[in-house]
């Protein structure tokens, strides 16, 4: 049953999740019903009870992660363009800053709302952004600074993505990050804190 | 827990010796002819000429050996009785306020049953508090019902203890001929008397007043729950010294503690105070002042000698607004206070010195509340507390915000806060910048907007409306 995959994932039960997907395969289930109505609708409902403060983001987090192991269960069955992906993301904190805990809380939330993150980790430099971005094909290339001292990689990359015409939005975030900040050095989105992240990533790609 | 200490137990002693020296050479003026005949069966020296009642060292030692160490208040639902000091910290509104901010206006302006009935259901709803003192007084109250106009708003949408005082024992007889009414007998009353007497029947210095003494001797002498408080004020009522504030005060806690076991020993009771300093700039009460803390710190370090529960009103702002003038003098006093051990704190929902009511203050003092018991609940020391294979599991440069532990850990380890924010300031200036004050009150507004689901079922609210005609109608609904 399709319903009980659904409140699996908002249960949050990770085996139960693929168990029930591997029955609606072998029982004949239409892949792309169980993708959509299963595992993404019960992910859109994770993140209505999160936005009005029923879900905690560890909840949340584990109900990605239950979606996530249906999905990979049901990969191989889907037909090409039909991945779940809400898109895909890049992600790092900027050369000389080595705080992550926000930028880790954002690609962990940015993973729950159905992204796919290439987390890059921290003191990641503009050539590492770009290559990886070129490499997964990525629709956003998300910045993060601590420091005021490393904000301005942020402006050069951006430059770059510009100046060579390259199609990733980028957006920005970090404490010392403002929304004029983020206007002056023309990125296209800036997230306040993690929910605002995935907000403004949803709205970048839905644009 | 251990609890701080401001003296060695030679001090205590000799507080304790100095308050029965009081006792036992100046006396207490005692207006009420009971009382001084209750002490004088006792064997204290009466003179029956100027009411001065002297107290030996005897008489005030023996009663103090059937002190309870225990005091309940009953709720109307059992499953709300709260003892001290078991379930200590207990949170307690602050009471008998003439007044109100009007939620809708923001104008101070006199209370009435209608805003008693309201600020109940808050009450009921909120997870902080304890016991409902009945924050206000009515000023629509017919005539000949001053008491009832306040209990039947109360009783009537709150199933959690309700705490008051009445002027009268005509007052008195109608409230506890309420009780009797919604219990369905005097006897089914008796059983779980819900309703909870306090009065303050000692005036500093060393004074024992007629009305509200008659009402402890009357509840004391039929078994009804009742305790006082004492209030003494240095610099005004006593010395402008704070040891000197606390032998008196401990003097008149003893006195009271007296009367009540030479009445029915063994009757339960707390030492409770709201023991303060006046500010001699101007001779203003100063009910906020830290001092009211460091006092009550004391009493209840007394209140330990003694093994008798302790509070009193310890948390009060004198501010007019909940600026930062009222959370910190809210929030120091209370926090000292508890540290020190006291189990009762009347603190709830009043501005200016006792005089106003407001929403706002009642949420934001829920949220202090919790704070409090929070502090109370501690580190919760455990082995499986300590988290060692967790910590392993995650290892260096890992999070935890994804592990089952989090998960389930998560809604109890910390006070999830409904007034306090923790937005970033972009989403705190998108809202319009709400301060403490305005958060408060679109939550109070928010539980108040809903119907009440805790008042008197329709059949019991007939009966006591055609029990007592007249009465107020007494139901909780928002302003606008």
């Amino acid at each position: 049953m399709i319903k009980d995959i659904y409140d699996a994932v908002i249960e949050m039960e990770q085996e139960r999740v693929e168990s029930l997907v591997k029955e609606e395969i072998a029982a004949g289930g239409d892949v792309s019903k169980i993708l959509n109505e299963g595992l993404i609708a019960a992910m859109d409902e994770v993140g209505r009870l999160f936005a009005e403060g029923e879900f905690f983001v560890p909840e949340m987090l584990q109900a990605a992660h239950a979606m996530k192991a249906g999905l990979d269960v049901l990969k191989p069955h889907l037909a090409k363009g039909d991945s779940g992906n809400k898109g895909t993301i890049v992600i790092g904190t900027v050369k000389g800053d080595l705080h992550d805990i926000g930028k880790n809380l954002v690609a962990m939330m940015l993973e729950g709302a159905g992204f796919q993150v290439i987390d890059l980790g921290v003191d990641v430099d503009a050539d590492k952004f770009l290559a990886a971005a070129a490499e997964k094909q990525a629709d956003i290339i998300c910045m993060s600074a601590l420091l005021t001292t490393t904000m301005p990689g942020m402006e050069a990359l951006i430059k770059t993505v510009r100046e060579q015409g390259l199609s990733y939005k980028t957006m920005v975030g970090g404490a010392p990050v403002t929304p004029a900040y983020a206007r002056k050095i023309g990125a296209d989105g800036y997230g306040e804190d993690a929910p605002g992240a995935v907000e403004t990533a949803r709205g970048l790609l839905s644009a | 827990m251990d609890f701080t200490n401001y003296f060695s137990r030679q001090e205590i002693e000799r507080v304790h010796e100095a308050s029965l020296e009081i006792l036992e050479k100046i006396g207490l003026l005692v207006r009420n002819q009971k009382a001084r005949d209750y002490f004088a069966r006792g064997g204290c020296s009466v003179d029956a000429s100027t009411g001065l009642v002297k107290l030996p060292r005897r008489v005030v030692e023996s009663c103090r050996q059937s002190y309870p160490p225990t005091y309940t208040f009953t709720a109307r639902d059992p499953k709300f009785d709260r003892t001290i000091p078991g379930d200590r910290p207990i949170v307690v509104t602050g009471s008998s306020a003439p007044n109100i901010i009007d939620p809708v206006t923001g104008e101070e302006r006199r209370a009435t049953s209608g805003d008693i009935a309201n600020i109940a259901y808050l009450f009921n709803e909120l997870p902080g508090f304890d016991v409902f003192s009945i924050s206000t007084l009515a000023d629509d109250a017919p005539a000949g019902m001053f008491s009832l106009s306040r209990f039947y708003p109360a009783l009537k949408n709150c199933l959690k203890p309700v705490r008051s005082n009445t002027p009268a024992i005509s007052d008195l007889e109608q409230v506890l001929d309420l009780g009797s009414t919604i219990a369905g007998s005097k006897e089914a009353y008796y059983e779980r008397p819900f309703i909870n007497h306090h009065y303050c029947p000692v005036v500093s210095p060393l004074t024992m007043d007629v009305e509200s003494t008659e009402s402890v001797v009357y509840l004391t002498e039929k078994g009804l729950p009742v305790y006082g408080t004492v209030v003494p004020n240095a610099g005004m009522t006593s010395p402008m010294s704070l040891m000197g504030t606390l032998a008196l005060g401990n003097a008149e806690f003893l006195a009271l503690s007296t009367l009540i076991q030479l009445i029915r020993p063994g009757a339960p009771l707390i030492y409770a105070v709201l023991s303060t300093v006046a500010d001699m700039r101007s001779g203003n009460y100063a009910p906020g002042a830290i001092e009211t803390g460091i006092l009550q710190m004391a009493h209840t370090e007394m209140a330990r000698y003694y093994n008798v529960p302790s509070g009193g009103y310890i948390g009060l702002t004198n501010a007019h607004s909940n600026d930062a003038q009222s959370g910190y003098e809210t929030g120091m006093n209370v926090t000292a206070a508890l540290l020190a051990g006291a189990d009762l704190f009347n603190m709830g929902g009043l501005l200016s010195s006792l005089m106003a009511f407001d929403f706002a203050k009642m949420v934001i003092d829920n949220e202090i509340s919790m704070m409090l018991k929070r502090i109370k609940r501690g580190m919760e020391f455990s082995e499986e507390n300590l988290c060692l294979d967790l910590i392993a599991k995650v290892g260096p440069g890992g999070s935890y915000m994804d592990e089952k532990h989090t998960l389930k850990n998560m809604r109890t380890a910390a006070v999830l806060p409904k007034v306090a924010t923790r937005e970033m300031r972009g989403r705190w200036e998108d809202e319009g910048r709400p301060d403490a004050h305005a958060r408060a009150l679109k939550e109070a507004k928010r539980i108040l907007s809903k119907e009440n689901p805790a008042k008197f079922p329709a059949e019991l609210d007939k009966k006591l409306r055609a029990h007592f005609p007249g009465l107020v109608p007494g139901d909780a609904r928002w302003y606008e």
